[in-house]
């Protein structure tokens, strides 16, 4: 009797536990959805916020957090704020990458978003900041691809840091286009792993084309 | 048994379908709607965001009190308990204006902030490098902002009627004691350091921070760079010399070699000279800096720098020239360490020593002057909240100085300690205090001082601020005279600032007023006019002396206007009179403008790929002293007028980083006079005039290690 009780008890908690990992599973998911069917930079603030209230719940996991950033760098991307909420924003973005960069040290995905976010925060005030955090975001890109040479997304990264330097700095397309071929190519091979970040292929196609 | 299962079974199923509404809106405290609000029941998934018309609605299934957190980007976090029970909940929310870098009120009376991050900052280290006429000079470059003059052959940063030496140059919060090139006979040397191994400046024209001290007006407080991103190389070509440096970046530290050698007698052959160069300048200087993290809130900088100069020229009048001569032997080093203790303690501490040698001639006699500084000093921060902190620190200081002329020798040895104390306290979001003490004891001399500080700022309007400051200031008198008496005491200022500082992302406007009150300055007998440089025999030395220096400054900055320029504007009005010195009477010293205008513009050019900047100078007719007139420095030389023209054109040379610079000063050649030198009898004069009329300056500069470095 015993027994069985115990083998009902394991079955409950692990079934609790299952449900518990399932419905983070399903949140995250229908983000995911939401990304995808994003258009404008609301959609992107609404989808950020909704990865927010996720991160809220799950402290220890990353990926919210890594979403959270991620979408809100898009709104500030595509919107037209005025500098000074620009920079709030990418703050904002930037505040939650470091909390992922605390729940998983040294991931190539969360250095490649470090990168772009730093690279747009510069582009809010080129002038002032250009000198010290363009090469900040490329440090950040040099070192997304050290920690995983596969991830597409570093050398989007550095390819696209490239492309909008301009060529007397040290960018130029002429630079960019090797860095975004073999972006493109790690794109073909790229498997996304469950939740993990899977954007950015067709912006490397893009900006490949432009480099043209 | 099975009753009290299925009872258990039907309290489930109704609470898993007791959902709740919730709705409302979220408007600032203005009454704006905020879109994109988040409203999120913490800890749980459920939540909204809020719509064009700050509107929000969601349902959830839990149950109970729970905390409802609302945030928006720009706004203040806010949350209430709601009550979870099936009803529907309205709600009408408002949320705060975030505090931030643009808005937030900061102690801006006597400051000016330069550097690539800082809030208010009005120059970046790129501005120094690209003002036109100040050749990446950041003393030169600071001279273009309001309440300081120009330099008129003599060094230093002459800051609201102070003259040089009132001025104290501060590296990572560590003293600099000879932060120029040697003096020579009516002109002024460039800084010794390069603008581009600091990341931000504050130049504060009065009323600074306890943490400062030996400083009668005015502290220039350099901020060196954290570590570097990357491994480069860098090497100019100048119509002056060349200058070459590399930094290595390792995994948590950096090391960086830097040398130059400047000669310039090429660039005197070219360019005609006022002075009588008998061997013309000669600059070697060598560097080196390294840096280590060795934890995420850690930093240890250190810094040395050897410097060596030679000079002689003929000076005096054109019939009886005195030949002169002047090598200079400099070694300077820091070493500073940053660190949180927790998250509410921070740690800085620093040691400095500098040692300067002086040999020359004056005509057949020979002279040296040597100085060592000795520095150690630490500060403790504890954060009361994010905000609002407590400082406290000490710093001691040993210091000698040995003078000779020929066979005669004389110097003397001084130890020095501070201590201060001083607290920021935030009031809400539109007050700031500082009210800190700072004492010294000052062992050569046996005197103690102590000096109250204090500065108020208050927000007007969401972009203004008004600010006042008050302080105490002490300074030790200059070493020449220190080594002569003993019986002296610090000079001594106060300061009265009044400011109102308005700021967006693009522009920059300041008005500043105030009055500073002179006392204990050191007087002494002489017969004749004391010139900056020399060695003399003062007699009667003493503390007698007094003045007052009044007036406003204004600053303009503006980088919206013109697509792709920037310019700035100020203007200084100064009104003073002392009696330092020997001077009989109060009077206003030739080191002091009523009038100073610096106009800087500067503007890109996409399609030459070049920078243009250019820079007007005013300032109205210094003091002379004239042997010939009954009245103390009562005769004054026309206005100064300047005009200087920079152009830097970016490229790449050998697939690398360039940049070409050309630089010219005085382009239509104004005939600047500084002032007069008369003949002991009075009955000839020599015009103090600028070391060229217009000079000229061209340069190469290439960094390596953009495309080199990891591949």
């Amino acid at each position: 009797m015993k027994t069985i009780q115990f083998i009902a008890i394991l079955f409950l908690i692990s079934f609790t536990s299952f449900a518990q990992a399932d419905k983070f599973t399903t949140a995250m998911q229908k983000g995911l959805v939401m990304i995808d069917s994003a258009k404008t930079p609301d959609d992107y603030t609404a989808a950020g916020n909704y990865f927010e209230r996720i991160a809220t719940a799950e402290p220890k996991q990353w990926l919210p957090q890594y979403y959270v950033a991620f979408n809100n760098l898009c709104a500030a991307l595509l919107g037209k704020q005025d500098a000074e909420t620009k920079d709030a924003i990418y703050d904002k973005a930037m505040q939650y990458v470091e909390k992922a960069d605390a729940l998983i040290p040294n991931n190539s995905e969360v250095y490649a978003l470090k990168s772009y976010i730093t690279f747009m925060k510069m582009a809010v005030a080129p002038q002032a900041r250009a000198m010290s955090m363009i090469p900040k975001a490329t440090a950040f890109a040099e070192k997304a691809i050290s920690l995983n040479p596969e991830n597409p997304r570093a050398y989007l990264m550095k390819g696209q840091n490239l492309f909008y330097t301009p060529e007397m700095f040290g960018g130029g397309k002429d630079k960019a286009k090797p860095v975004l071929t073999t972006a493109v190519a790690k794109f073909e091979n790229f498997k996304a792993i469950g939740l993990e970040p899977n954007w950015g292929k067709n912006r490397a196609k893009t900006l490949l084309q432009q480099s043209n | 048994m099975k009753a009290v299962f299925t009872f258990l079974i039907l309290i489930s199923g109704i609470a898993l379908h007791a959902q709740t509404r919730i709705s409302g809106t979220i408007k600032n405290y203005n009454g704006e709607i905020i879109s994109g609000a988040n409203v999120v029941l913490v800890n749980t998934y459920d939540g909204t965001s809020t719509d064009s018309l700050g509107r929000f609605k969601f349902t959830t299934s839990e149950t109970g009190k729970q905390l409802l957190r609302f945030t928006a980007v720009g706004f203040k976090t806010d949350s209430i308990w709601i009550n979870l029970e099936g009803k529907e909940i309205v709600l009408a929310l408002q949320l705060k204006q975030a505090i931030n870098e643009l808005n937030v009120i900061t102690i801006s009376a006597g400051t000016l902030e330069t550097g690539d991050s800082k809030k208010g900052s009005v120059l970046s280290s790129l501005d120094i490098a690209t003002t036109a006429g100040a050749v990446a000079d950041i003393v030169a470059a600071l001279q273009t902002l309001p309440g300081t003059a120009q330099a008129f052959g003599e060094n230093g940063l002459f800051v609201r009627g102070g003259s040089g030496a009132e001025t104290q140059t501060y590296f990572d919060g560590l003293l600099v004691k000879n932060p120029f090139g040697s003096q020579l006979p009516d002109m002024n040397s460039r800084s010794r350091f390069s603008p581009f191994i600091f990341k931000g400046t504050t130049f504060s024209s009065g009323g600074y921070s306890t943490q400062y001290g030996q400083a009668l007006s005015s502290a220039l407080l350099m901020e060196s760079k954290d570590l570097p991103e990357k491994t480069t190389t860098e090497f100019s070509i100048l119509s002056v010399g060349l200058s070459a440096a590399h930094t290595q970046k390792m995994k948590n530290s950096s090391l960086a070699i830097g040398g130059n050698y400047y000669n310039l007698k090429p660039n005197y052959a070219v360019i005609k000279q006022n002075v009588n160069w008998q061997k013309e300048p000669v600059d070697i200087q060598g560097s080196l800096q390294y840096k280590w993290k060795p934890s995420k809130s850690g930093i240890l900088k250190v810094y040395g720098q050897y410097n060596n100069t030679q000079v002689a020229l003929l000076t005096g009048s054109d019939t009886n020239p005195t030949h002169v001569t002047n090598t200079n032997n400099t070694y300077y080093a820091n070493a500073t360490y940053l660190d949180y203790l927790s998250s509410t303690w921070k740690i800085q501490g620093g040691v400095s020593y500098s040692n300067a040698k002086e040999n020359g001639t004056v005509s057949i006699n020979n002279y040296y002057r040597h100085s060592n500084l000795l520095q150690g000093r630490f500060t403790l921060s504890h954060y009361l909240n994010k905000r609002s902190l407590l400082r406290m620190g000490g710093e001691a200081y040993h210091s000698n100085r040995l003078e000779g002329w020929n066979n005669l020798s004389r110097g003397f040895g001084d130890n020095l300690q501070a201590g201060f104390a001083e607290g920021e306290f935030y009031f809400g979001d539109a007050v700031v205090a500082r009210i800190g003490l700072r004492s010294e004891h000052t062992s050569y001399i046996n005197n103690w001082n102590i000096a109250p500080r204090a500065s108020l700022a208050f927000k007007a309007g969401k972009r203004g601020q008004l600010s006042l400051a008050y302080g105490t200031f002490y300074q030790n008198p200059d070493d020449s005279y220190l080594t002569q008496s003993k019986n002296l005491s610090p000079e001594k200022a106060d300061h009265y600032i009044l400011n109102y500082q308005y700021l967006n992302d693009k522009i920059t406007f300041r008005v500043e007023t105030y009055y500073k009150k002179y006392s204990q300055l050191t007087k002494y007998d002489f017969m004749g006019y004391v010139s900056s440089f020399g060695v003399y025999n003062y007699q009667n030395l003493n503390n007698g002396g007094s003045g007052y220096a009044r007036g406003f400054d204004v600053f303009f900055r503006d980088k919206k206007t013109i697509p792709a320029g920037d310019y700035w504007i100020s203007y200084s009005f100064l009104d003073t009179k002392r009696d330092f010195r020997n001077y009989p009477v109060q009077a206003t010293p030739p080191f002091a403008a009523k009038h100073t205008l610096n106009i800087v513009y500067k503007q890109y050019i996409p399609y030459i790929k070049s920078e243009i900047g250019t820079t007007y100078s005013f300032s109205s007719g210094r003091t002379y002293y004239n042997p010939n007139n009954t009245g103390f420095l009562a005769d004054k030389t026309k206005n100064f007028n300047n005009l200087s023209l920079n152009v830097s054109y970016i490229t790449r040379v050998f697939k690398q980083f360039a940049v070409v610079y050309a630089s010219a000063t005085n382009l239509p050649g104004f005939k600047n006079v500084y002032g007069y030198n008369y003949s002991p009898n009075g009955e000839n004069r020599t015009a103090i005039l600028p070391a060229a009329k217009r000079n000229i300056f061209l340069g190469l500069l290439v960094t390596i290690g953009d495309d080199t470095f990891n591949h």
